[in-house]
């Protein structure tokens, strides 16, 4: 008997911990207008703190749904990216660019100050880069929010997302080169990881909307064989050991280039997408090893502080060059703020394709994702509404 | 308060405000980026007026007062040019058209300004369908008396305006089978219409004003949304009833037309405007709104009835002379394509829709017709 309720248990808490994660963040977006998914993570963490079984256990199959999950979010965010806007406005492509590098470069350079070997250092560096997509495409859509610090914010997050892989895929290539000495183990961790993973999505990011075409297909079935085809890009990314989220992310920008119209009804996915979202984030934020988060607390403080500074001054710097006010040059920056759910899933993507000091790196940078994931939606959304770009405005 | 006096302008100047959608690229939805676009705008010199309207997703523009149909073209392709590449720059598409084809309107936010959050606590739900563009055209009057007699004249003129600007086919992302789906949200509001059928300035403003405002109704001419209203502080008359068409040189289009036969019935050769001629006025409206350029008007006069499109070819045979006094004859000629052959702009949006499948191709259609010049 004793054994049957253990495994009851088992299976039961993770749908009990979604839905409690469910009615708490309704809740407290109602009486305080937290963004939800912060609410999801604090569900999260404190069932990682309390170790309830099932849920930090490894269960088979919950990686794989995070990163459809996330997937997801990453086509979304593709879809919103116009290429041809960097076209007339190079400054926000040069802005998502230099400051991607400078971030990496910084960050780098702080990490110096600990006791963390090169590679690992690099890694922080490479995963400091990203912005959480989920978080940022999340918070926007519960706000509804529209204007050029949203749009720049997407953009930026694209930018930092795409910057992200590249260094930690040519980190990882640098990695297998310097231990193994083999140039091809090298070359395949990461220029074929790259241009591969890109190859895959741009393929179906042709032949999905021309499929669609000649189906003529209706608008609420376009998203779901979008949905779908997200799903087979991640289980061709997990066959052929691609970058799914890189991926998802490329299917979106070239899907959205051939121009078949999602309606704004099928935002976030749909239901669909609310509730692999809950999942999302709080399986992400069970994740972390809360041993970890007190040693690693003055590298994450000061990791924080960089990384957002580096985003805030550079976005700052290119404002007014980029056709906005300094205010909402600040603004984008601060909106910048969220991270992890991103840095997590690639950095256990890399776990899992062999590569080391992924441990090493999640436990260095427990801290800093402790405080982003929480923190970091609610800063968005801060700084959106005060941009005034949110659906609700009630200044004079 | 009482009625500012009439400042007097040229005859036959004229003046165009365009009320302009801006829409975001990649779902082709309303987008509330006014203030984002203002901003940009307001470093360079701008050639014309842009000022913010009703909700964050619309600006206007307005040109100088101008005389010809070239250089009010020019100018309005001027501003066409520089708004769409300041769109450019922030990720913005300009477009025209009198309706957004599938935006919820309850999604769209009040623009921040007092009167603006005045009218929407006081209309509420009409306030916020009030999201529709329209162009307004402004005529100078020589004197207050010329303006209401060019308005009351122009009463059975009103239904052309209405067909030959019609952009408006679709609303809440279906086909009303009306061209101008626009103008039954103005008809909405309390008090839209036609105005009194008065014809002498002092008694409109000492006694009709008077009265209405001390009924608490109206504190200014502003309160009035007529489809014709005299402008005092300009010295014009000002044309209500046309959706934004896609393009400017539509728009420039209609103005001359107006102009043309502005200038006939100064000449005072057609019989004088009675009240007895509004019996007909709204049904020629509504025929006008629901059908376009097929839609069927009774003339006032005599009575007969004939087909909106009909009507306009015969009153462009007419105007040839004026039209060459006045150097507009290829703004005529604009207007005469559109009634003999290629049909206004809701005809138009109709076969985006029937081509593309979707109201978001519609958008997309008129947001490269704005771009690119004549439909």
């Amino acid at each position: 008997m004793v054994t049957d309720f253990s495994f009851l248990f088992q299976t039961m808490a993770w749908p009990l911990v979604l839905l409690l994660a469910w009615f708490l963040a309704e809740r407290c977006y109602e009486l305080w207008h937290i963004p939800r998914v912060s609410s999801y993570v604090a569900v999260g963490l404190l069932g990682g703190l309390l170790n309830l079984p099932g849920l930090t256990g490894d269960v088979p199959g919950l990686p794989f749904l995070a990163n459809v999950a996330l997937s997801l979010v990453l086509f979304e965010l593709g879809y919103r990216i116009n290429l041809r806007w960097f076209r007339h406005n190079p400054w926000v492509l040069l802005l998502g660019v230099v400051e991607s590098i400078l971030t990496f470069a910084l960050i780098y350079a702080v990490t110096g100050w600990f006791d963390l070997a090169v590679d690992v250092r690099l890694i922080i560096a490479a995963l400091s880069i990203s912005t959480s997509p989920a978080g940022i495409v999340r918070v926007a859509n519960e706000l509804r929010s529209a204007g050029q610090v949203t749009e720049r914010v997407l953009h930026l997050c694209a930018i930092n997302c795409l910057m992200s892989v590249l260094a930690l895929k040519l980190v990882v290539g640098y990695w297998y080169l310097s231990t193994s000495g083999d140039l091809v183990l090298a070359a395949f961790g990461s220029i074929h990881v790259l241009a591969t993973s890109v190859a895959v999505g741009a393929l179906l990011g042709v032949v999905v909307p021309w499929l669609l075409r000649q189906r003529g297909t209706h608008e609420r079935s376009v998203t779901v064989v979008f949905a779908l085809a997200v799903l087979l890009l991640t289980t061709m990314s997990y066959g052929l050991k691609l970058s799914p989220l890189l991926a998802a992310l490329t299917f979106g920008i070239v899907a959205r280039e051939r121009r078949v119209h999602l309606t704004n009804a099928q935002r976030d996915f749909g239901t669909a997408g609310d509730l692999l979202s809950v999942f999302l984030f709080v399986y992400i934020a069970s994740l972390l090893n809360w041993a970890d988060v007190g040693t690693g607390a003055l590298l994450g403080a000061l990791l924080i502080v960089v990384r957002a500074a580096s985003k805030v001054g550079c976005s700052l710097a290119a404002a007014r060059l980029s056709g906005i006010t300094e205010r909402k040059g600040l603004l984008t920056g601060l909106a910048l703020t969220p991270m992890s759910a991103f840095a997590i899933l690639l950095l256990e993507q890399t776990r899992i394709y062999g590569f080391a000091p992924a441990v090493q790196v999640l436990s260095a940078m427990a801290g800093m994702m402790l405080v982003q994931e929480l923190l970091g939606p609610v800063v968005t959304q801060r700084a959106l509404m005060a941009a005034h770009e949110t659906h609700v405005t009630k200044e004079g | 308060m009482p009625l500012e006096t009439f400042k007097s302008s040229k005859s036959l100047t004229m003046g165009v405000e365009l009320e302009l959608q801006l829409v975001n690229t990649y779902d082709m939805d309303l987008s509330s980026s006014a203030n984002d676009l203002l901003e940009l705008l307001r470093r360079k010199p701008f050639p014309g007026v842009v000022t913010p309207e009703m909700t964050q997703s619309m600006i206007e523009i307005a040109t100088d007062i101008q005389t010809e149909h070239g250089p009010l073209l020019a100018q309005l392709r001027e501003i066409r040019d520089t708004l769409v590449k300041a769109g450019d720059r922030l990720n913005i598409e300009i477009a025209g058209g009198g309706t957004h084809p599938f935006q919820r309107w309850f999604e769209q936010r009040i623009f921040s300004k007092p009167r603006f959050q005045e009218l929407s606590g006081l209309y509420g739900y009409l306030a916020k369908q009030f999201t529709v563009f329209g162009q307004h055209v402004h005529i100078g009057c020589a004197s207050p008396d010329e303006a209401l007699f060019l308005l009351h004249s122009l009463n059975r003129y009103v239904p052309h305006f209405i067909a030959l600007s019609a952009s408006s086919p679709f609303s809440q992302g279906v086909d009303t089978l009306f061209d101008s789906a626009r103008l039954n949200s103005v008809f909405a509001f309390p008090l839209s219409g036609r105005a009194p059928f008065m014809l002498s300035w002092e008694e409109f403003a000492n006694v009709y004003f008077t009265k209405m405002e001390s009924t608490g109704v109206v504190k200014s001419m502003k309160d009035f949304y007529w489809d014709i209203r005299p402008k005092p502080e300009y010295g014009t008359i000002e044309l209500r009833v046309c959706d934004t068409p896609l393009t400017v040189e539509r728009a420039a289009g209609l103005a001359c037309y107006l102009q043309a036969l502005c200038r006939h019935l100064l000449e005072r050769n057609e019989p004088p405007p009675e009240e007895d001629d509004y019996l007909v006025y709204t049904y020629n409206r509504f025929q006008a709104c629901r059908f376009g350029l097929d839609g069927m008007m009774v003339n006032p006069k005599t009575r007969e009835q004939i087909s909106i499109r009909e009507d306009i070819l015969a009153t462009l045979r007419h105007l040839g002379p004026h039209a060459e006094a006045l150097n507009s004859q290829a703004a005529l000629d604009e207007i005469e394509r559109t009634a003999a052959r290629d049909g206004n702009h809701a005809s138009y949006l109709r076969k985006q829709f029937a081509q593309s499948g979707s109201v978001e191709g519609v958008v997309r259609a008129s947001v490269e017709a704005l771009r690119s010049g004549p439909a």
